[in-house]
């Protein structure tokens, strides 16, 4: 019996890792969302371990594998991805094969956010954040602990408030002391929390969004999306509705599969990367003066990539 | 501003050359004048890390990475040449100013390098004094010890190399307007563009993406200029008018723009948007660099910004 084609798609972000498998219709056959927690090649493994299980492999044969994500070169090395694009691109693929008539893809993510502009199907333009992660996901993250709140939480004590608190959010760091402020003259804690969204959603529309005309429909994704308070917020200051997928978090992944699957070259795909043992070492080149760090990436103590060299002079080539 | 009023011996002097900032504009000039004069010179090599630490170290945090690089390049040649040039230009006249970087740029490397017993030479232009380029080149050449009439020679001779070279090097850039591709303008300072550890890789990974990266500071100047009144008739920063310029006379022929700053700066943060509402809704990309040595950030921008070009040019999403 022939087995029907299946393409796999990673998505490694700063916080979170998603995974899906689809079929050639774009149909999700598995899907998993886990931490990263500081360690991309350990989250990848559980991820195929999530994914291996949910797939049937009597039915289908995962032809092609994509990654994406700020990790998606160590990753992609890691699993031997046929395809490894940026998230962007990824993502406007993704959420456009789902809804082929969204105009605006917002995304505030861990520790980026973006925003992409579609027209026709296509993506048109798009801007990202510049150097500081202010506004993002760790931002809420770190500003939860100090509220001493389940950052999933937030979302739902943000919808209580009746007056959100003012505060500036231009700057993580601006924007803590004007927290601890707020806290320390008596304002609610759900005020704040309100007030906290807030500002992540104008910080974000005065940042990322400058400059850019919003057409409806939008569609708001990235794990910040989750947070209710972010949306009604975003809601109120864009003046119309926002669209938030409940697979939203997926469509990095599920972009990059679809772009593996249409890439065209066919290289088929074990879990076997579940079970090997991957190190990546970093070694100072030494070979002139930029003395550039080198990341090298060892799969079972072979080296099979490595990266971060400005020059020939540092490339290093992986053992056959 | 110090004046060396001291004749050195002219056959063992050597003048040192920091490859940044103005290095980029006058390199030709400049060594063609010193080569005229008789006088040997000394450049202080592509940018490095070991140059940005070193320019890193002696400047303050809330500065232009350029201006950091050009402390390191200025501090990797003390010590290993009679002078150093740190030129100063002000204006070249009206609206045709420069950043006021490079109005201090004397003073602050003096001032910084105060105890390191280094000389350093000017070449101060400044069109609201009367110093022209011509004077300033001429009195830079009188302080070295050399006649009014050799320096003044020397310049015309430099000056003519400096515009076959630059004939030269526009050519070969108005060329690829005409190649078949996708184009993509760089709008970036010369000195950020030709910076080898900055710039360049914008240019190169472009080009590795599969697109034509074209560079609108190598354009005609004249021309430039004029053109840049269409898009802001009170515009004041030389090369900013002439980037801006460069992209209006040539709008029709790129399907993109990448704007490359060192530094959100006054004249930079103005004209970047000034561009992107100008050439709307022609695609522009903006670019940031910042002292960090990961190219990841860059990389991703760069690599989307080429996918949506291709993808509009091809009419649909990756088909």
């Amino acid at each position: 019996m022939m087995k029907r084609q299946a393409y796999l798609g990673i998505d490694i972000g700063s916080i979170s890792t998603k995974g899906v498998i689809i079929d050639e219709k774009n149909k999700i056959l598995a899907s998993a969302y886990i931490w990263t927690e500081g360690d991309p090649i350990g989250a990848s493994k559980k991820l195929l371990h999530l994914l291996e299980e949910q797939f049937d492999k009597e039915h289908y044969q995962i032809t092609a594998a994509g990654t994406t994500g700020s990790a998606r070169k160590l990753v992609g090395t890691m699993i031997g991805a046929g395809t490894v694009k940026n998230e962007i691109t990824a993502h406007a693929v993704g959420t456009t094969s789902l809804h082929p008539d969204v105009r605006t893809i917002l995304e505030i993510g861990g520790q980026d956010s973006k925003i992409i502009l579609v027209e026709n199907g296509v993506a048109v333009d798009y801007a990202m954040n510049t150097l500081c992660a202010a506004g993002t996901g760790a931002f809420l993250s770190s500003q939860s602990k100090r509220l001493g709140i389940d950052v999933e939480d937030f979302g739902e004590i943000a919808l209580h408030s009746q007056r959100p608190a003012r505060i500036a959010a231009r700057c993580t760091v601006f924007a803590e002391s004007d927290l601890v402020h707020k806290i320390q003259m008596g304002y609610a804690k759900e005020d704040i929390v309100a007030g906290l969204c807030q500002a992540v959603a104008e910080n974000y529309l005065n940042n990322v969004g400058k400059g850019k005309k919003i057409l409806s429909p939008v569609v708001f994704q990235g794990g910040v999306s989750k947070n209710a308070g972010v949306v009604s917020a975003m809601k109120k200051a864009l003046g119309c509705d926002i669209l938030v997928d409940e697979n939203g978090h997926l469509m990095g992944a599920l972009g990059i599969a679809i772009l593996a699957g249409r890439s065209g070259s066919i290289q088929e795909f074990d879990f076997s990367a579940e079970h090997a043992a991957f190190q990546t070492r970093e070694v100072n080149c030494g070979r002139c003066p930029n003395n550039c760090e080198i990341i090298c990436v060892y799969r079972d103590g072979k080296l099979i990539d490595s990266w971060g060299n400005r020059c020939e002079k540092g490339a290093l080539r992986a053992e056959k | 501003m110090g004046k060396h009023t001291e004749v050195q011996s002219h056959r063992a002097c050597t003048i040192g050359l920091p490859n940044g900032l103005l290095y980029a504009h006058y390199q030709v000039l400049w060594n063609s004048f010193f080569a005229g004069v008789g006088l040997q010179t000394r450049n202080s090599g592509p940018t490095n890390r070991e140059i940005l630490e070193l320019g890193n170290e002696c400047s303050i945090d809330e500065t232009c990475l350029s201006a950091k690089l050009y402390l390191g390049h200025v501090r990797s040649l003390l010590g290993t040449c009679d002078y150093i040039l740190v030129p100063r230009i002000n204006s070249w006249g009206r609206q045709r100013d420069m950043c006021t970087r490079f109005a201090s740029l004397y003073d602050l490397v003096c001032n910084t390098f105060r105890d390191s017993g280094q000389k350093f030479l000017s070449c101060n232009i400044d069109a609201g004094k009367k110093l022209t380029e011509e004077s300033a080149f001429v009195q830079m050449g009188e302080e070295l010890g050399f006649s009014k009439k050799i320096a003044e020679n020397a310049y015309h001779q430099a000056k003519k190399e400096d515009e076959n070279q630059w004939k030269l090097r526009l050519r070969k850039e108005e060329a690829l307007y005409r190649e078949k591709g996708i184009k993509v303008m760089i709008a970036a300072h010369s000195y950020i563009i030709e910076d080898d550890y900055y710039g360049k890789p914008i240019a190169d990974y472009l080009r590795s993406l599969g697109l034509i990266p074209i560079r609108a500071d190598i354009t005609d100047r004249k021309e430039a200029l004029k053109q840049s009144l269409k898009v802001s008739p009170t515009l004041k920063w030389e090369w900013n008018r002439e980037i801006i310029g460069s992209l209006q006379m040539h709008r029709e022929q790129i399907d993109g723009i990448v704007l490359v700053s060192a530094f959100p700066c006054g004249p930079d943060s103005m004209t970047d948007e000034i561009v992107s509402r100008h050439f709307a809704p022609l695609p522009v990309l903006r670019l940031v660099l910042d002292t960090q040595t990961g190219t990841a950030g860059i990389e991703t921008r760069l690599e989307s910004f080429a996918d949506i070009l291709s993808f509009q040019k091809k009419g649909g999403l990756a088909q």
